[in-house]
């Protein structure tokens, strides 16, 4: 297949739902080979066998500093040491009153929505500068992190450490021609609000925030993802690419 | 000028990382304006001098020497206050680590020290002071003492950064979460300060660095934090205030 992206290497983390799943598909159209990441094996293998061939499905748990190592590892010796493309897509959000919001939660958050993608790009950087590759890594931010929702303190905290550990990595990353941006979205139709979708009175109050009237779906994230992956940005590094059907225009 | 309140009754806060820096010039700001203070950090020597400069500016201040990443340490700092001075106003979460190291050499564990102090300890510290106001009905400040990196990117220090960008967007989760329980939350965000850590190249490019042509002093930011805890603030929440000296401009 040949396509924007053909002959890059890409890991992408989170691949067995949302934003993830859509990301791996769009770049596997765009002509990457992926290396997907998910703790959820069978969903993982789903999304992979319908990928095409040549693409390898990683069962990781990310909220161990030991596996996001050897999920990047394991790539460089699958693709002899060149990785193009990283998307720091996995993340968590766990539902505690803030008032009662439990250290467990926290903590477990951080390890998978912060310290996961920083562990990752820190050694797929350090790869990409020893192999004088000029990659792309790309997170998933929220605007959660501008425009706070309520009821789940830490999701909304690691979002605004992920901005920032892209803003910090593309400074430090530039000067070898390594770029680091974030797309940050809006309301998502994703797992991770599913039983919100459920009840269409709140759904659709929550949308009204939207000018666009919509939520937008994970094809529409991974559009954006698969545009920062590419060259076409070239001197673009740092930014963070809001894609929220205009939500935080007001 | 003074904190107190009208009724000329001296306000009580927690101020952690007081030892040092910034802290020791917030300590000594709120003293010479009406607060009465609880001063924690992990060294006594250091508290003790802080100590002796609050009752040198008319106050008092409480030593607790105590580790922020332990899970008991919220509630012994606000039972502390209770139990010296009998009531709490307000909560200043200032205590902070950096390490500074390439990104690629970063070990995880700089930034789980990184994380645990700056960011995971000023939230339960939040969680404990409003447990306290919400519980008695009563009305508080908190001010979360950011960075300008909390925006803007420096080299060699991504967990610091991560941690600030959590930092200020925590500050606006519980500042919407709070308001309508009467607790406000904000943060300022200093750029270069001049305390004992300061090196000595700073101070000798400050003119040309700084749009205001010198370094911020630990009482300037003494100076903010004393607004944002005060009744003049009283409609301001969830909102950064950068003492930068106008570096951010540039």
């Amino acid at each position: 297949m040949t396509g924007k992206l053909s002959g890059k290497n890409a890991i992408v983390t989170g691949v067995a739902s949302g934003i993830g799943k859509a990301t791996a598909t769009r770049l596997a159209a765009d002509g990457a080979n992926l290396f997907c990441v998910d703790r959820d094996e069978a969903g993982l293998g789903k999304v992979v066998s319908g990928l095409g061939e040549g693409h390898i499905g990683y069962t990781a748990d990310l909220s161990l500093a030991s596996s996001c190592e050897e999920v990047v590892a394991a790539a460089l010796a699958h693709w002899d040491n060149r990785i193009h493309i990283l998307v720091n897509a996995a993340a968590i959000l766990i539902r505690e009153p803030t008032l009662e919001h439990s250290r467990k939660a926290w903590d477990l958050t951080f390890d998978v929505n912060l310290k996961a993608p920083f562990i990752l790009s820190r050694d797929v950087v350090a790869s990409m500068m020893e192999a004088r590759i000029q990659g792309a890594i790309v997170n998933v931010a929220s605007i959660e992190a501008v425009l706070p929702g309520r009821g789940h303190v830490a999701y909304t905290a690691s979002k605004g450490a992920i901005t920032m550990l892209t803003r910090s990595a593309a400074f430090e990353a530039a000067p070898y021609g390594i770029r680091v941006n974030a797309v940050s979205p809006g309301v998502i139709a994703t797992g991770m609000n599913a039983d919100l979708r459920e009840d269409p009175e709140s759904w659709s109050e929550m949308l009204s925030g939207t000018p666009m009237g919509r939520h937008g779906e994970p094809e529409e994230i991974a559009a954006v993802i698969a545009f920062l992956a590419s060259d076409d940005p070239s001197f673009v590094t740092g930014a963070i690419v809001t894609s929220d059907g205009g939500w935080t225009l007001h | 000028m003074n904190g107190a309140g009208r009724s000329g009754v001296r306000r009580v806060a927690i101020l952690t990382g007081a030892g040092r820096g910034i802290g020791k010039g917030i300590a000594t700001t709120l003293a010479e304006r009406g607060y009465d203070l609880v001063i924690t950090s992990r060294t006594s020597e250091d508290l003790e001098v802080t100590r002796l400069l609050v009752e040198e500016a008319g106050g008092s201040a409480t030593v607790v020497v105590a580790d922020l990443k332990d899970p008991d340490t919220p509630s012994l700092l606000v039972d502390t206050a209770l139990h010296r001075y009998g009531r709490l106003d307000g909560l200043v979460n200032n205590a902070a680590v950096n390490f500074f190291v390439p990104f690629w050499d970063q070990p995880e564990s700089n930034l789980d020290e990184t994380i645990a102090t700056n960011l995971t300890a000023p939230f339960f510290l939040c969680q404990a002071a409003a447990n306290y106001w919400v519980e008695n009905r009563l009305s508080g400040a908190i001010v979360n003492i950011s960075s300008a990196e909390d925006t803007i990117a420096y080299p060699e220090q991504v967990p610091y950064a991560c941690s600030k960008g959590g930092l200020l967007s925590m500050t606006k989760v519980l500042a919407l979460e709070w308001g309508p329980l009467g607790i406000r939350v904000n943060a300022v965000s200093p750029g270069s300060v001049d305390t004992e850590m300061t090196p000595d190249v700073y101070r000798r490019q400050a003119p040309k660095l700084m749009p205001i042509g010198r370094l911020g002093r630990p009482e300037d930011i003494g100076a903010c934090v004393f607004f944002l805890l005060s009744d003049d603030a009283a409609f301001v929440t969830g909102t950064a205030l950068y003492a930068d000296g106008g570096y951010m401009l540039q």
